[in-house]
């Protein structure tokens, strides 16, 4: 499991990962905010994200 | 037991709660020992004792802590059953608390006081000007359990609170059904309690939003008219619950409204049956409006929806003073029960009034 967290939900994503006892769970951080921004720039992202989702698949 | 905080003075103390994120913003009152122990004892219960878990931090409410955020609010010890049933209520899995506190949608627990608890542990006003300044119990109510959702649920702006504004019901949102004034059966019967029964419900909703009809006794369309008007206040296609089409909302009538909807011939159950009808929207609106929502509707374009799944997800109290004026708060709809009203019985059987402490 991966979990997708944009930059300003990124220390909610640590208080909710700690207070659930899952400290270490893998997170990809991407910037904020994401809805809204259309395909193109959505695509953009999801390019400059993708190495870090596998790289944390496969260090699971 | 928990841990005790030094310092020098009151003062002092007060910058120490402020700096570690322990108050609201505004001025507590310092929990000492003693006030603490005073809340405690009155509740009649034991302060290891545990209410519940509250998110998004899953930190435990015992009654001991719940009893440290009514004395930071300024709570009097009798409000303790309404307090500690607000935090249980919070607490049910069903209120969905953690994703509550966590969402960037305004929400804030609004606490509905029914029977006879009302006085008993208040009072807790329900007239004239009932959510706003000037009544303690009102106010410091809804501040405990504000208090308890931050330092025991950890909900924090911008860190484990998400809402993008906020809204000042999150600092206090309480009220009390004006019971006596209204030409209905109290709300809490239609929950499942009986009249005698005190009981606290709690609705994570938006701020309250007035609704203005000037009623006229001559016209036979009166009552419909009104119901228009609140289901337009209600529920519009910039609301959560038009667009998710979940959640509950609450038509807090104003008890001119209410009586000009009971001499119509209305029950408390046939104004939830047509406010849910008027609530029904254009599906071509929430398609065009809806963004990325708006995908529900594409494949069956035609007609309307229904904004609220049934009429009773359409909650009605009544309060406030006499005047041309209701309040709608509509809500969330998200998270797993679609951000559900949650009702406690109220526990007093156990306060005890402590003597020589006038209850303070």
């Amino acid at each position: 499991m991966v979990s997708l967290i944009t930059e300003d939900f990124w220390d909610q994503g640590q208080f909710v990962a700690k207070s659930l006892g899952m400290p270490n769970v893998p997170r990809v951080k991407l910037p904020h905010p994401v809805a809204g921004l259309g395909e193109a720039k959505i695509e953009i992202i999801a390019a400059s994200i993708i190495e870090d989702i596998i790289n944390s698949f496969a260090n699971e | 037991m928990s841990d005790f905080l030094d310092a020098e003075n009151e003062e002092m103390a007060l910058e120490q709660l402020h700096d570690m994120g322990c108050t609201d913003g505004l001025p507590v009152v310092i929990p000492t020992q003693e006030r603490v122990i005073r809340c405690i004892l009155a509740s009649g219960l034991d302060g290891d004792m545990v209410l519940g878990e509250l998110g998004p931090g899953m930190g435990i409410a015992t009654v001991e802590k719940v009893a440290t955020a009514a004395v930071m609010a300024g709570c009097k010890s009798d409000y303790m059953p309404l307090v500690i049933a607000a935090v249980k209520a919070a607490a049910k899995p069903e209120f969905d608390l953690a994703e509550l506190q966590a969402t960037t949608h305004c929400t804030a627990p609004l606490i509905i006081v029914n029977g006879p608890a009302r006085e008993t542990c208040g009072p807790v006003a329900s007239g004239y000007g009932a959510l706003g300044p000037g009544h303690r119990a009102n106010a410091s109510i809804g501040r405990a359990l504000r208090l308890c959702l931050i330092n025991i649920g950890g909900g924090r702006p911008g860190i484990s609170d998400m809402a993008i504004h906020g809204h000042p019901g999150k600092f206090t949102y309480c009220l009390a059904e004006a019971e006596e004034e209204s030409p209905f059966p109290p709300m809490h019967t239609s929950l499942g309690f009986d009249k005698s029964d005190s009981v606290v419900t709690l609705l994570g909703c938006e701020a309250p939003h007035s609704c203005l009809y000037s009623d006229n006794a001559d016209d036979p369309e009166d009552a419909e008219k009104l119901l228009k008007i609140l289901s337009v206040g209600l529920t519009n296609i910039a609301t959560n619950n038009a667009v998710f089409a979940s959640g509950m909302a609450l038509v807090c009538l104003g008890p001119k409204h209410a009586n000009v909807l009971a001499r119509s011939g209305h029950s408390r159950e046939s104004i939830q049956q047509r406010l849910w009808e008027l609530t029904h929207l254009l599906k071509a609106d929430h398609i065009r409006y809806g963004g990325e929502f708006g995908k529900a509707f594409r494949d069956n374009p035609e007609g309307t929806y229904p904004a609220f799944k049934v009429p009773q997800h359409i909650l009605l109290m009544v309060a406030g003073g006499i005047g041309l004026y209701s309040m709608v708060m509509p809500n969330w709809g998200g998270a797993g029960h679609q951000n559900s009203a949650v009702s406690v019985q109220v526990e007093s059987d156990f306060f005890c009034a402590i003597p020589g402490l006038g209850g303070a």
